[in-house]
């Protein structure tokens, strides 16, 4: 990085303001202070949400006696994302360890040079560990492979038994997602159905429309932006059918048009507000946490299906990536690598139901059919397994995140609400679109 | 006060004197090194605070502009220079003009319910009640809880399914208000959160200046029969109409930099940007947005100058307002001296000016 | 100079020439008092409802008007300080606001002093900048503020939270207006014949006037450093937080427990609540104090 002189010139008006600073008889406190008595060394990793990883940790300082870790986690993965650009900004701050989301991966990737090519570190003696788009997401435009695949993020449905058992329906696992089309649903099957419960019952088929919507943009080859990188929402056909879709379900009543994440605080999954729900592996927990919050528990009776809408899809998954400012690169990367492994990535699963995205993992979970207590006893390892054949990568531009949270967030939110009927709230998203992401 | 004492004559060490022609040197080293420390002495003291200022209330001001004159982005650094171009693109930019729309909205449902009502508390402590001190004390609670505190808890109080509030309305048979997606509603809900926590505060501001108005005022005009609620407004409302004033004000420039209310308000909708549809976005919370959200340094820096100009605006206006009432107020100038006397006589006798008693105690033990 | 020499001059206890205020007119009835219970309930149930929430289950929370805690609050209070760093925030925030705090008030009471008694060339000028610079939010300059702390590479740490609201326009303003009343010039006139050199002076003559200001002074500072949001949250990590951006963090999350965040407000109160057990009378009368100058 060059500075010019301009602001050269602030750091000199700054360094005068740190000695009026210890004029007035304090010194800066805190810093990390990277305490290299002896041998020890203090390893940080910031992660967010749930991913399991804490008993990894007990056991990599076991293996490693020289080695301390501070983890941090952050509740969010958006707010992992402001947090993980503001200390870019900076230019210090980030952990030796920072664990990127694939939604903003894209956005990582403009500075990837930002975070160690983790090549010198042996990380290709595993590529064969992961599934190949992992792998290869992780891989910048020279080459360069600046993460650790953590898990992925492949979708089945989530769906309430009980509710549909009320409707007339059926309501077992295979019956429910023969009832939704089977191997070959499509989201017109899915709807279909939802149709048939909504008018037997009265009640919303799913939770709110943007988890639908990013379900079906992450399935497509492309999504918002080409594969060359270039954005490509106005005018996008495939996009555009697709939110026809959703306008039509809305206008069926088939959404509660929920707040995300908030769920009534949980109460909305109990209460029968709605009876389907997006499921990627990572939402089993949270789904865990919202329904016990809610005041339900294993017998409210959700069930996770083995199906979903329209192929194959991925929602999310993370990386682990060393910061080029880390003190301690080789032992950084031993961490992130170490807590990838196959096995370690099982450990993880089965603490907080990431699932994995290294093949040996995913085969060992597909194997093991364990059934969940919480979710009807569902085999969540097996299906997530199956759910996982087919995924593809799709190109994450530098502003995904953004399109998805803040450019179609409010308008299906318009949308769900019935302030704006389709058309409107396309034409919102695509004003929402030109107002904030630089074409 | 008595500082109309002559002064003892003393021409070598008062600065205003005319100065001794030059070489005359029969002070000795004692005494000038005593001219000078009376000359140098209050640059010293004032020194520390206008140079620390300069770095980091003049200094960042200054360089907001700078930054604003350039394509600058979080990550990428200082680009190229670009004129007004961050200013004509945040001028044209909607969601600008909507937080500002937002703030001042957000701004009127603090400010009038909230000065209404500190009023009329005001009004009510300043009559004889028992139990002064508990009374004041308690309408001042709200005011040690942090902003990010009171966010979090009327957040919740203000939940649209089952928040307290809704709740409450239920029992009255209204239905449940879409608190954090309806504007209008969102904007109440904030504006109350901001209400609770500076309407004892200004109450007691108000309190102050309404225990400086001569009591013989109020006397006469209940023997010309003059109600209540007629005193009220025909001698209270006038006479503080100095400090209403200023509580108006500050409430303003608080006002236009809420920040922690909105950006807690709903964290689940849109990464805490101000609700879904930005509904209740302020300009602070756009600035922050701008800045280390979307990383646009430049148009942020942009935003910070637009929204300075606007407090600068807002306090000319207040400066003239306030002149305009000064002016009025000179013809009973003489009389405020004394009311401001018996004002502190009267504090101090109800034990308010604690401070001031304690120091004296202190000072015969 | 001798301490009851100086503490006489104070105005406040100066015998007033007008008679003492009266009763007023009528006693305060009934319709007062339920006024200010209702504004008493007002101020303090959204507190209350807070502990009885998050001491409660989430049957409490189905009440439509929850009045009596329950008894998780200690559990709850158990998953505050596992979800956030609490106590390194409030060690944090303490050191941050008491060091803001000593600061402002040192360099408030200097320049205060000099402004108010002090005869020097740019005096008037240089006042009518203070007063003019009291409105303007050092929040403005963040941006600015954050490329200087990039450089010195502070960011995360406490002293770039500290540094930026070590000296406040208000501060200097407030001193000033307080002791151009509180000091006769003549004691000062008397401390230089008696050869007291101008430190001296403001050490032995400045200082002890100025306590009770620098008292309140140093309450509101506290209350502004420690409340302060918006630049903490840029500037430092979650691992490092004060107490306000870790309390912020409790509340989004993938699936929040808001009887946890609730505790977590509850908790975060605390300290300002034992200080404005202890101080309170000092803070209402350092705002009424404060009306009067302002």
């Amino acid at each position: 990085m060059t500075y010019s002189r301009r602001t050269r010139a602030a750091a000199a008006v700054a360094g005068a303001a740190s000695i009026a600073l210890l004029a007035a008889g304090c010194a800066p406190a805190g810093g990390s202070g990277g305490s290299e008595s002896g041998e020890q060394i203090e390893l940080t990793i910031t992660t967010f949400g749930t991913m399991g990883f804490e008993e990894l940790y007990t056991q990599f300082e076991d293996e490693n006696p020289g080695v301390k870790i501070v983890a941090n986690n952050i509740d969010t993965g958006g707010n992992a994302r402001t947090d993980a650009f503001t200390k870019l900004g900076a230019g210090s701050g980030l952990s030796d360890v920072v664990a990127i989301e694939e939604g903003w991966l894209g956005q990582i990737m403009e500075v990837s040079d930002q975070f160690v090519d983790l090549r010198d570190h042996g990380i290709e003696d595993r590529k064969d560990d992961w599934v190949p788009w992992k792998y290869e997401q992780a891989t910048d435009a020279e080459g360069r492979v600046i993460g650790y695949g953590t898990d992925i993020g492949p979708e089945g449905i989530c769906f309430n038994g009980p509710a549909l058992e009320a409707a007339g329906l059926p309501s077992d696992r295979e019956g429910f997602a023969e009832f939704i089309g089977g191997a070959d649903a499509t989201w017109e099957s899915y709807f279909a159905a939802g149709k048939q419960y909504q008018e037997a019952t009265g009640k919303a088929w799913y939770d709110h429309s943007g988890f639908v919507w990013n379900a079906m943009v992450n399935q497509l080859d492309e999504g918002y932006y080409t594969a060359d990188g270039e954005l490509n929402v106005e005018g996008n056909a495939e996009l555009e059918e697709r939110f026809g879709w959703l306008s039509d379900a809305v206008g069926n009543d088939l959404s509660a048009a929920q707040s995300a994440w908030d769920w009534n605080k949980g109460k909305s999954f109990v209460d029968g507000t709605f009876a389907t729900f997006m499921c990627p592996g990572w939402m089993l927990g949270v789904m865990k946490g919202k329904i016990e919050q809610g005041g339900g528990d294993a017998s409210t009776g959700w069930d996770f299906a083995d199906v979903f809408p329209g192929g194959p899809a991925n929602w999310g998954g993370s990386f682990l990536s060393v910061s080029a400012t880390s003190k301690h690169p080789e032992e950084a990367a031993a961490l992130a690598s170490f807590i990838t492994e196959p096995e370690n990535q099982v450990t993880a699963f089965n603490a907080a139901g990431p699932f994995p995205s290294t093949v040996g993992a995913q085969e060992e979970l597909a194997s093991a059919g364990s059934g969940d207590e919480f979710f009807n006893g569902a085999p969540t390892g097996q299906i997530l397994a199956a759910r996982a054949e087919g995924v593809v990568a799709q190109f994450k531009g530098p502003q995904d995140s953004v399109i998805q949270e803040n450019v179609f967030g409010p308008a299906l939110q318009s949308l769900d609400r019935g302030e704006l009927d389709g058309p409107g709230a396309w034409a919102k998203a695509i004003d929402l679109l030109n107002q904030l992401v630089e074409q | 006060m008595t500082s109309t004492l002559p002064r003892p004559a003393a021409p070598a060490t008062d600065p205003e004197a005319p100065r001794p022609p030059r070489g005359r040197t029969d002070l000795t080293f004692r005494q000038r090194l005593s001219r000078f420390d009376v000359k140098a002495s209050p640059y010293l003291y004032i020194s520390p605070f206008f140079l620390t200022f300069g770095l980091i209330g003049l200094f960042p001001l200054v360089y907001t502009f700078v930054v604003s004159m350039y394509d600058w982005q979080l990550l990428q650094g200082q680009g190229e220079f670009v004129g007004f171009e961050n200013f004509a693109n945040v001028l044209q930019d909607p969601f600008f003009w909507n937080s500002i729309f937002n703030t001042f909205s957000i701004f009127l449902l603090s400010s009038i319910p909230q000065i209404a009502v500190a009023l009329v508390i005001a009004a009510v402590l300043d009559q004889n009640i028992k139990a002064k001190t508990f009374w004041r004390m308690s309408v001042l609670l709200p005011y040690v809880v942090a902003p990010v505190a009171v966010a979090l808890i009327f957040s919740d109080m203000f939940g649209e399914q089952s928040g307290l509030v809704n709740n409450l309305l239920g029992l009255i048979g209204i239905d449940p208000v879409q608190w954090k997606h309806d504007t209008l509603a969102s904007h109440f809900a904030i504006a109350t959160m901001v209400n609770w926590r500076w309407t004892g505060y200004n109450a007691l501001i108000l309190l102050a200046a309404m225990q400086a108005i001569p009591r013989d005022l109020y006397e006469s005009a209940a023997l010309d029969g003059a109600g209540g609620v007629r005193r009220f407004f025909s001698i209270t409302v006038p006479s503080i109409r100095p400090t209403l004033i200023f509580v108006i004000i500050t409430a303003t420039i608080g006002g236009l930099q809420i920040f922690a209310e909105p950006k807690l308000f709903d964290v689940t909708s849109a990464g805490g940007i101000g609700g879904f549809d930005r509904q209740f976005q302020t300009t602070v919370l756009y600035l922050w947005e701008m800045a280390f959200f979307r990383g646009n340094f430049g148009e942020a820096a942009a935003i910070a100058w637009l929204l300075f100009l606007l407090i600068v605006l807002i306090g000319l206006i207040n400066f003239l307002l306030s002149r305009r009432i000064a002016t009025a107020e000179t013809r009973i100038d003489k009389k405020r001296t004394a009311r401001r006397l018996r004002a502190h006589a009267d504090r101090a006798s109800q034990g308010l000016v604690g401070e001031g008693a304690g120091v004296e105690e202190r000072g015969n033990r | 100079m001798t301490a009851p020499a100086q503490t006489r001059i104070f105005p406040v206890r100066r015998q007033s020439p007008l008679p003492k205020r009266g009763g007023r007119l009528g006693r305060p009835g009934f319709l007062a008092y339920g006024l200010l219970t209702a504004v008493l309930l007002g101020s303090a149930y959204p507190l209350w409802w807070s502990v009885v929430l998050g001491s409660g289950t989430n049957a409490t929370r189905s009440e439509t008007l929850p009045l009596l805690p329950g008894g998780n609050f200690f559990a709850n209070a158990a998953k505050v300080f596992d979800a956030i760093p609490f106590w390194t925030a409030l060690g944090n925030s303490l050191l941050v606001s008491s060091i803001i705090t000593l600061s402002v008030v040192t360099f408030s009471t200097l320049a205060g002093y000099a402004f108010a008694k002090l005869r020097f060339r740019g005096r008037n000028g240089l006042m009518v900048f203070v007063v003019a610079t009291m409105a303007i939010p050092t929040q403005l300059g963040i941006i600015p503020l954050f490329i200087m702390m990039k450089q010195l590479g502070w960011t995360g740490t406490l002293g770039a939270v500290i540094v930026p609201t070590l000296v406040t326009a208000f501060g200097v303003f407030f001193m000033r207006q307080y002791l151009v009343d509180v000091i006769p010039d003549e004691l000062i006139e008397a401390a230089r014949v008696d050869g007291a050199n101008q430190i001296r002076t403001f050490f032995h003559v400045a200082v002890p006037a100025a306590r009770p200001a620098m008292a309140i002074l140093a309450l509101f500072t506290f209350m502004m450093a420690w409340t302060d949001f918006l630049w903490p949250l840029i500037v430092l990590s979650p691992t490092n937080p004060t107490l306000q951006t870790a309390l912020a963090q409790l509340q989004s999350g993938y699936y929040v427990d808001y009887s946890v965040v609730l505790t977590g407000a509850v908790l975060s109160v605390v300290p300002l609540l034992v200080l404005f057990v202890l101080a309170g009378r000092q803070l209402v009368a350092g705002i009424m104090q404060g009306a009067v100058k302002g």
